[in-house]
């Protein structure tokens, strides 16, 4: 069974004579352990899908499976419980916690599930180490590179074991040697720790680390892509789609 | 530790100089409150005190039924009833003497026949009694043959400070050196020797005795009033007798009306101090609303949020509320102790210790840390109720003046109207509500009305100093977010409010009463009758008394007033005659319809009739109308030609005819008032004692220098309203500096659109005139609306003091104004400077990152 399933997921903003329409009945699934990528030109729709299927925002049409549950049907109280212990968010901003510091903030989503403070802070540390990141971990995101607070931001999206990590142009901030980091990061995530990844990505580089990839345009899904393994064909190959779409 | 205090504190330890400034806000408003509240009980004590004893009574009189003289123990009994605020024990008896005993003139009638002798106990008497010495000094508990008296019977019997004079006495004439003088004495009944108690007695043979007791009570309310008096009835036995202070008397009800200003300002401080903290977390609200759509993607559930909401308000509040309270008391004592000397010296207004009550206490905290939590709840509640995604997205997009105009505008615009409608109808209640209606009322038009006013001052600081369009940024900066910027402006327009009001105010009060007062009793001398305004009770002068005067060498006019009561429409009305012709040349009214000049002379002309504004309102006239007088003659038809009036009689209902209509209808021509004007050449002291020369066949008449008279009055005035205008610049002054402290937090959260301006090439330079000007423009905003709003409470202080009994004029506070403007101005650069400085030296990277 997937992990991830869409069914007719649309998502108008505005009304009227105004209304956008940013994912227009799109239909996916995502399975486990899997690493997918969403690509398209700017406004196709890539990121709402993302914070869709994150439970971020609601649907105007259609519905988000994840695991079973429909996301539609939950309550916020749910959605936010589903969110702490199912999805791992990864944001282009990291989105760290400015006041706290690296252990902290990757432990925030196991001490806000009343996780105790010891284990949290044990497990954040862990995961910080994993990242590469043991000698930084009381420093403040001010204090930390791009690359480095992104890999905060990762070990704060699976800290608390997830099965599903949404990742929003996670190296859309950083240069090409920590982009390449990052992405080769999120690879072994779903190789070695049996994720599911879904990222959104602009960069055929980075999207060639995908198992599968998802062409979206005005908000429909135009193409996918099975990709082998061999990068730098592959990206040649996403980058010709791209230049298709 | 549990996640939302974690967060709570590293949230406050994470951003210090936000934080140190946000507690400031909340030290701030708790210590308006709580100050306020506290120097209010010692305030409105030293006011109802000061107007009972200036007005020299007191609210009970206890005395035996059969007058005769008891214990001066008693007084003690009656010190210790509940409710009795003040005692003090008192013998006084009149005392006859033969004609000429004191001029040695037994040929004419003295003008001293008899005075009375009253016995005081010092120490108690002050405090219920104003002895404003104006030469030498109050009797001390040890004196002996020592007298104090006023400046009138000091005349009178030709004394001077420093001589003796003698009284018949019990044990024959003892005598008596003056210590002290007291201002003429404008009361009615005979002229007062006061001597120390044991002087009394011993003169008056009556050794540990006293015949009268008086008290003041603890409270205005009238049941409570009963009940103390039949205690203290109950103590004493049914041989005593309490005279009361009259429930419906005109004094009891001016107290009425400034214990309701004093309890306006306790609510003014209560709304100030709790907007403070309010709109300076609204200021930061714009970050919150991120972080909080932030911890929700997360995972943060609602709870969680409110939970790091409810901590992070519950330290700072308590840090905040704690030193607010401390401040407020310490400012309050401190202003009380430095006041003190000042208001005993130039007021005889003594000023108890600031007074904490529990509820005031607890009010405070609710105030501090409720308003604090509040205020970051609202956004907290907003954030939570939309999905994580739109709480981390920033606002953007304009906002059309369409959608600002909404349901906020309209009511705002509603209630200054209902505003505006309170004022017509001139009820002190009615315009102390309008006075808040219109200050929530501009505080919700303001979103609406930042673009065109921002767009206005931008223009204006574009041609003036900000060029190259720096202006404009500015000017863009604040109507992109037209309801942050009406939030930060309305802290600037409260404090702006309540400067322009206490200007107003004074303006008025210095300018305004002294005006009204000037032209009604501006005359070189007044013929003070027994009882002024109560005209009735008086014996007159028939005008052999005025012709005499102008004779004197030096007058050039006299003035006379006769009385005659008199119903309109059921209305008591008191009737003066007044000689058109000359009333005009020493004296005058001041005219709220109608001009001097026609007025004048139509009441010289027919029946034509003036009316006081008192009497105008109680009869429902109105200029041009026809009336009836009830006359001995009959009822007879007279016109109103004008509503005006006079200082003295400003609080009765009263009407001016002519002389010759008045003893017509009348049949009155007996003089009971009458000023005088000196030629500018006399000589002031031979005139001077030409006059007392006239006057001695006329005792019931004082001769007093108008000047002295004026200055009597004024302060008279000044006791009763000089604090007043303390609690008002109490208010005015945290409120700016809270101003400065909103203004700067605003530049603070705003590092990041600084960071920005800087990274597509804004010098240093036009990163701060940005800045500057747009806290100038912010400050500009918050100053015009201040100004307005101050206006509309500024007159309606002046016309609750005019409620109140004073008559005065409402004088436009041109130079409160500009004060205004200029500190409104000189505020808002003061606010920019430092955080201008700060971002304009920020490196650009950093600042982008700052959150």
């Amino acid at each position: 069974m997937s992990l991830v399933q869409t069914e007719n997921l649309t998502k108008v903003y505005g009304k009227g004579d105004t209304a956008v329409t940013a994912l227009d009945h799109v239909n996916l699934t995502v399975n486990p352990g899997e690493f997918v990528a969403v690509m398209g030109p700017s406004g196709c729709g890539k990121s709402t899908l993302l914070h869709l299927i994150g439970g971020l925002d609601r649907a105007t049409e259609g519905r988000v499976l994840l695991g079973g549950h429909d996301l539609s049907r939950l309550d916020d109280v749910k959605l936010t419980e589903l969110r702490r212990r199912q999805i791992g968010f990864v944001f282009q901003f990291y989105n760290l916690i400015p006041v706290l510091d690296a252990v902290e903030n990757v432990a925030l989503p196991l001490v806000l599930d009343g996780v105790k403070q010891n284990t949290a802070r044990a497990k954040a540390t862990a995961w910080l180490q994993k990242m590469g990141l043991g000698d930084r971990l009381a420093n403040r995101p001010d204090h930390l590179s791009g690359g480095q607070q992104q890999r905060v931001a990762i070990a704060r999206a699976l800290v608390a074991e997830p099965a599903l990590v949404l990742a929003d142009e996670p190296t859309g901030n950083l240069d090409t040697r920590a982009g390449d980091e990052i992405a080769s990061l999120l690879r072994q995530i779903a190789d070695d720790w049996g994720r599911a990844i879904l990222m959104v990505t602009h960069d055929p580089r980075i999207a060639a680390y995908a198992d599968r990839i998802i062409f979206l345009k005005d908000g429909r899904v135009v193409d996918e892509t099975r990709l082998s393994g061999n990068g730098t064909d592959e990206t040649k190959r996403v980058m010709a789609k791209m230049e298709a779409i | 530790m549990n996640v939302q205090f974690t967060l709570a504190i590293r949230y406050l330890s994470g951003r210090k100089l936000r934080t140190v400034l946000t507690t400031l806000a909340i030290v701030f408003g708790v210590l308006v409150i709580f100050g306020m509240n506290t120097m209010l009980p010692a305030f409105m004590r030293a006011f109802q005190s000061n107007v009972l004893a200036a007005a020299g009574q007191v609210d009970a009189t206890i005395t035996l039924k059969t007058s005769d003289a008891f214990d001066a123990n008693v007084a003690g009994n009656v010190a210790a009833v509940t409710g009795v605020r003040a005692v003090s024990g008192f013998l006084n008896r009149t005392i006859n003497v033969p004609p000429g005993y004191f001029d040695g003139d037994s040929a004419t009638a003295g003008t001293v026949t008899a005075l009375s002798l009253v016995g005081i106990n010092v120490a108690q008497a002050t405090i219920l009694h104003a002895y404003p010495i104006k030469e030498g000094r109050f009797l001390e508990s040890g004196d002996s043959a020592a007298a104090v008296i006023s400046k009138s019977l000091a005349e009178a019997i030709g004394v001077r400070l420093g001589e003796t004079f003698t009284l018949p006495a019990a044990g024959g004439e003892t005598v008596l050196t003056v210590v002290g003088i007291l201002p003429a004495r404008a009361l009615p009944g005979n002229e007062e020797v006061l001597v120390t108690l044991p002087q009394a007695q011993t003169m008056l043979a009556m050794p540990g005795k006293i015949n009268t007791i008086e008290a003041n009570y603890d409270t205005l309310d009238k049941t409570r009033r009963a009940e103390i008096e039949r205690a203290i009835l109950g103590t004493l036995g049914d041989t005593y007798q309490v005279g009361s202070l009259a429930s419906n008397s005109e004094l009891l009800a001016n107290m009425y009306i400034a214990q309701a200003i004093f309890s306006l300002l306790g609510v003014l401080a209560l709304l100030m101090g709790g907007f403070i903290i309010f709109n300076t977390f609204r200021t930061v609200v714009a970050e919150r609303r991120r972080d909080i759509g932030m911890l929700r993607a997360l995972g943060a559930n609602r709870t969680t949020i409110t939970g790091l909401i409810l901590s992070e308000g519950l330290v700072q509040g308590l840090v905040g509320t704690a030193t607010g309270l401390v401040s407020g008391y310490l400012l309050g004592a401190g202003l009380i102790s430095l006041l003190s000397p000042i208001m005993m010296q130039f007021l005889n207004a003594k000023l108890g210790s600031p007074v904490i009550s529990l509820s005031l206490v607890i009010g405070s905290i609710v105030m501090g840390v409720g308003v604090t939590i509040l205020a970051g709840l609202l956004p907290a509640m907003s954030a939570s109720r939309v999905t994580p995604l739109d709480a981390l997205r920033p606002p953007v997009g304009t906002i059309s003046f369409k959608r600002l105009a909404g349901l906020g505008f309209w009511s705002g615009a509603a209630m200054i109207a209902l505003a505006v409608v309170a004022l017509i109808t001139r009820n002190v209640g009615l315009i102390g509500l309008g006075g808040v209606l219109f200050i929530l009322g501009l505080i919700l038009m303001a979103p609406a009305l930042v673009n065109p006013i921002a767009n206005l001052f931008a223009a204006l600081a574009a041609a003036i100093f900000a060029r190259g369009g720096t202006a404009q940024l500015a000017e863009g900066n604040l109507s992109r977010q037209p309801t942050r910027a009406a939030i930060t402006a309305s802290t600037t327009l409260i404090g702006m409010a309540i400067l322009v009001m206490a200007a107003s105010m004074m303006s008025s009060i210095q300018i305004g009463f002294g005006r009204v007062m000037r032209k009604s009793l501006g005359s070189d001398y007044l013929l003070i009758p027994p009882s002024v305004s109560v005209w009735g009770t008086n014996v007159g002068a028939s005008p052999k008394l005025a012709e005499e005067l102008r004779a004197v060498n030096g007058v050039a006019a006299v003035s006379t007033l006769r009385f005659a009561p008199t119903q309109i429409n059921g209305v008591a009305v008191s009737l003066l005659g007044i000689d058109p012709a000359s009333y005009s040349q020493v004296s005058g009214l001041t005219f709220s319809a109608g001009t001097e000049a026609t007025a004048y002379a139509a009441l010289g002309e027919g029946r034509n009739i003036i009316f006081n504004p008192v009497l105008a309102a109680s009869a429902g006239v109105k200029a041009g109308d026809e009336i009836t007088l009830i006359a001995p003659t009959g009822q007879q038809a007279y016109r109103v030609v004008a509503i005006a009036g006079d200082f003295i009689n400003a609080k009765i209902a009263t009407g001016y005819i002519s002389h010759a209509n008045i003893e017509a209808d009348f049949n009155r021509s007996e003089d009971v008032f009458l000023q005088i004007n000196l030629a500018p050449q006399a000589d002031t002291q031979a005139t001077e004692s030409a006059l007392k020369g006239v006057l001695k066949a006329y005792p019931q008449f004082r001769l007093i220098a108008g000047q002295e008279y004026m200055e009597e009055a004024l302060r008279l005035f000044n006791a009763a309203f000089a604090g007043m205008i303390v609690l008002v610049i109490f208010l005015a002054v945290p409120s700016l500096i809270a101003m400065v402290n909103t203004l700067a937090i605003g530049v603070i959260e705003r590092t990041r659109e600084i960071g920005m301006l800087r990274a597509v090439g804004a010098t240093r330079r036009q990163v701060r005139t940005i800045i500057v000007t747009e806290a100038i423009i912010l400050a500009a905003i918050g100053t015009a609306f201040g100004v307005l709003s101050g206006l509309y409470l500024g007159y309606m202080g002046v016309e609750t003091i005019r409620a109140a009994g004073f008559p005065m004029e409402y004088v436009f506070p041109a130079a409160g104004v500009l004060l205004a403007v200029v500190a409104g101005i000189l505020f808002g650069v003061l606010a920019a400077v430092i955080p201008a400085r700060q971002a304009a030296r920020l490196v650009i990277v950093q600042a982008l990152r700052y959150e």
